[in-house]
């Protein structure tokens, strides 16, 4: 028992990591970014590209994963999507297109073939008689300190409050002297960290794989309907409950059957309480 | 109307003639490329029109070729039933699952969707294999035809009656609706319609075709697996040909179809897999956003062009 | 029960948008047959009425009666079929579609089999369409090609073919010429005769005054002044509202 709420703590922590730089994007700029899971993928291959074929040391490998997911993003930002602005369908089309595109460019460099990675901090610790990978717990530990970090900025920051802003009223901002493009701007980089950062913890705990853009971006699709738009403590606690609810399927039923709960999850809020828990508005 | 009409007849005719000077491995093409279409289409009269984009088509697509495929291998149920059934079961399922997302929003219908694509590749892999055949999946399925000539008649019989019954339901105010939804849902409202009725109409239609695709295209490979069906490839060909082909027109996903099969086929022998993908993307990327209305839209500048040609000729002539 | 023989009443109507009251306890009556207005300064209130009426918005509390019916848990296209329709501030048309097509999807009854079926009278929209002052050759227009004017007479056009009772107009002569208010006017004058009854919401008092049978201002989220409208703009609460106190001229949010 206790061994499920132990690894159900620590996948949250991270769950909720990978879905905030989703929710951002939808909340600040109202636009459906698939493309999301490609920061991911670049986060992990270049962490393992600098990390274990260049044999550069761990910080840098995070450092380089981070820059990638915010390069790449910023140049999605101004060259698809901000042309697209008007046009929601044509920007969630054109992302999609834009991720398989790059699933073909990783399986061009890497091959197809999934290559693991060695754990951030190898080994194994033991919480309250229950034994978690290291690499996991640092994962949440790093996990809570950027979701922390992000609500302070937020909250308190200049910038950070135009995030709000814009997310909540874009005209109003506008008004307000916001510029929306900048602000836009300053989301999908972000965006493109903390993707890149789950990145790197995502393909240390699974593989690296150029299909894995997908997974993690249904968990955040999950997050974003069950918690809510608009709301970080929305993404939180959704996070935890789905991830509760995988822990819970995969220790006591089968491991394959993850995500078909999560699945059931979406469709009952749907119907339920299509704003999600903590949603100011439906999508 | 009717002179478009006559077009489909013309085309149709030309296309029937074909296996009298092509060969057995073209005709395989032109068998794939008219399946393409069916799933094009059916993706177009939903996402085309309505926009609601559906990421969710292989899905349905493998529900269907999966009951039929379960049916015929494991209970013998003969095809004249296991087909219908296996439609049935795409719309119904279909139905259940994506309506709660269907009602509310585009981008949570797309989000949902792809949800459930993924998902079920990975269930298909693990649930109940020596019914679903796992990873592997289940072959020696019974044919309709066999052959390659009874098969490409039996393609592009089907092709052409789903595309007609589609393009006249799309011309009908029945598209304009959707069409309307796809512009302005708020508007519609507010012109007294209830868009959600139209939206579920549009997802029913489009969710029994990709079944009557799924159950014919299954029982012309003769085997079925979850990569075949619920893969991220699969899903994006479907939109491609849709999207080059031209949204929103129905004609249109029969051209692209036909443009990226041919594509694929010409270019199987020069570029390497993951090129090739590559390759797709960047030409959907870029049609998508520089000539969105497709393939089909040229050769209606085309038409139009010939036709003020031969108006002015018959003026001055 | 509401009010035997008025159309359209608003009773108590309270909404608010987390800390910010947008209208408070607002009552209203509208006449069969009146034409209303309906001012006031910018916020205070008159869209998230017509929101409310037609149900894109669901009040906090309060309740709406149309015909003597309360109409509260109707969605958007049923009150439109009950005969309320709206135009917008911004024009909304179908934007890939033409002018006779845009008043054909407001033609449309709201039955899948009764629209696949339809076989329009080709003439019903060109009627609808000419009943509004388009001419025949702007029928087949799109709306890029429109001028403002004639942006806002696509939207009427499109109303009309739903057969409103209740026309609710908001700002409809924001951003049009002298010469294309006068037509809208006179447009309206002969809607008005045809026993068409209208919620007026507009900053232009002059081209307001002559259409109105009478006004209500609202301040705030809640009505400050009502009569006629030589009356109400005599009215000092009115210009206070307007001009805002010598002492108080910021937003004042309640609670």
């Amino acid at each position: 028992m206790s061994g499920i709420i132990i690894q159900s703590i620590v996948i949250s922590g991270f769950y909720a990591l990978i879905a905030i730089g989703f929710t951002m994007i939808f909340s600040v700029g109202r636009v459906l970014n698939l493309a999301y899971g490609v920061y991911i993928m670049l986060g992990g291959y270049v962490y393992y590209t600098v990390v274990q074929l260049a044999h550069l040391p761990k910080t840098v490998g995070f450092l380089c994963a981070i820059l990638s997911g915010v390069i790449f993003a910023v140049i999605t930002y101004v060259g698809l999507v901000r042309r697209l602005q008007n046009n929601p369908i044509a920007v969630e089309i054109s992302t999609l297109i834009l991720a398989v595109a790059m699933q073909a460019v990783m399986i061009l460099i890497f091959t197809p073939a999934p290559r693991s990675i060695w754990p951030l901090i190898p080994g194994v610790a033991h919480l309250f008689g229950v034994s978690v990978l290291k690499n996991l717990l640092v994962a949440m530990i790093i996990s809570w300190v950027v979701l922390v970090s992000l609500l302070i900025f937020v909250r308190k920051t200049r910038v950070g409050r135009a995030i709000r802003a814009v997310s909540m009223d874009r005209k109003g901002a506008l008004v307000s002297g916001i510029d929306p493009n900048r602000i836009n701007l300053v989301t999908w980089g972000l965006s493109g960290a903390l993707g890149s950062i789950a990145g790197v913890f995502f393909a240390t705990y699974t593989q690296l794989d150029p299909a894995m853009w997908v997974g993690p971006l249904i968990t955040a699709v999950a997050v974003v309907i069950v918690g809510g738009i608009g709301s970080i403590m929305g993404s939180l606690v959704a996070a935890h409950i789905i991830g509760f609810l995988e822990t819970i399927t995969t220790t006591l039923i089968t491991p394959q059957l993850r995500g078909v709960f999560t699945l059931l999850l979406i469709i009952i809020i749907l119907v339920i309480l299509p704003k999600g828990l903590f949603g100011r508005e439906e999508i | 109307m009717k002179r478009s009409l006559i077009w489909w007849v013309i085309c149709g005719a030309v296309l029937a003639s074909l296996p009298i000077f092509t060969s057995t491995g073209t005709l395989r093409i032109f068998i794939f490329a008219n399946f393409l279409a069916i799933f094009a289409m059916s993706w177009d009269i939903l996402s085309g029109y309505t926009g609601y984009i559906s990421f969710g088509h292989p899905f349905l697509i493998g529900i269907a070729g999966y009951t039929t495929a379960i049916l015929t291998r494991h209970l013998g149920t003969p095809l004249y039933i296991s087909m219908p059934f296996a439609i049935l079961l795409t719309m119904v399922a279909g139905t259940l699952f994506f309506f709660p997302a269907l009602r509310i929003r585009g981008t949570y219908f797309a989000l949902v969707t792809l949800a459930f694509m993924e998902v079920t590749y990975h269930l298909l892999k693990i649930v109940k294999p020596a019914v679903t055949g796992g990873t592997r999946g289940l072959t020696g399925l019974p044919f309709v035809v066999t052959g390659a000539v009874p098969n490409y008649y039996l393609s592009l019989f089907v092709m052409l009656t789903v595309g007609i019954g589609l393009w006249v339901l799309a011309k009908s105010s029945i598209g304009t609706v959707l069409s309307a939804i796809r512009m302005d849902e708020g508007a519609v409202k507010s012109a007294g319609l209830n868009p959600t009725k139209f939206k579920l109409f549009a997802f029913t239609v489009s969710a029994m075709v990709a079944g009557i695709g799924g159950s014919f295209y299954t029982h012309y490979l003769g085997s079925i697996s979850p990569r075949a069906m619920f893969d991220i490839t699969f899903l994006f060909t479907i939109l491609v040909a849709a999207l080059v082909g031209g949204e929103h027109t129905i004609v249109g996903p029969i051209l692209g179809a036909y443009f990226l099969t041919f594509l694929l086929e010409y270019l199987r022998p020069y570029i390497p897999g993951a090129w090739r993908f590559l390759l797709y993307s960047v030409i959907a990327l870029v049609v998508y956003n520089f000539a969105p209305k497709g393939i089909y839209s040229i050769f209606q500048g085309l038409f139009d062009w010939v036709g003020r040609r031969m108006r002015r000729g018959e003026q001055y002539g | 029960m509401s009010n035997m023989g008025s159309l359209l009443e608003l009773r108590n109507l309270t909404k608010t948008f987390g800390r910010l009251v947008a209208l408070s306890d607002l009552s209203l009556t509208v006449q069969r047959g009146e034409t209303l207005g309906l001012i006031g300064p910018n916020g205070s209130g008159k869209t998230t009425t017509f929101n409310l009426i037609m149900r894109e918005l669901k009040q906090d509390e309060g309740e709406i009666f149309f015909e003597g019916k309360e109409i509260t848990k109707y969605p958007i296209q049923e009150r439109v079929k009950m005969g309320i329709a709206r135009t917008y501030q911004i024009p909304r048309p179908f934007a890939e579609m033409t002018v006779a097509e845009n008043i054909r999807v407001g033609i449309m009854p709201d039955k899948i089999i009764s629209v696949m079926t339809m076989n329009i009278r080709d003439g019903l929209e060109r009627e609808i369409g000419k009943s509004v002052g388009f001419k025949q050759h702007e029928l087949s227009m799109y709306p890029s090609e429109l001028s403002m004017g004639s942006l806002r007479r696509l939207e009427l056009g499109r109303n009309m073919a739903t057969n409103p009772k209740l026309l609710l107009l908001d700002e409809v002569f924001a951003g049009l010429t002298v010469g294309e208010i006068a037509e809208l006017s006179e447009l309206l004058k002969e809607k008005k005769k045809e026993g068409l009854t209208f919620i007026i919401v507009s900053h232009d008092l002059r081209s307001l005054g002559p259409l109105v049978d009478r006004v209500i201002v609202v301040s705030f989220g809640e009505v400050v002044a009502e009569g006629s409208f030589e009356e109400v703009i005599a009215d000092e609460k009115v210009k206070e509202a307007y001009l805002g106190k010598e002492e108080d001229s910021h937003l004042e949010l309640h609670k």
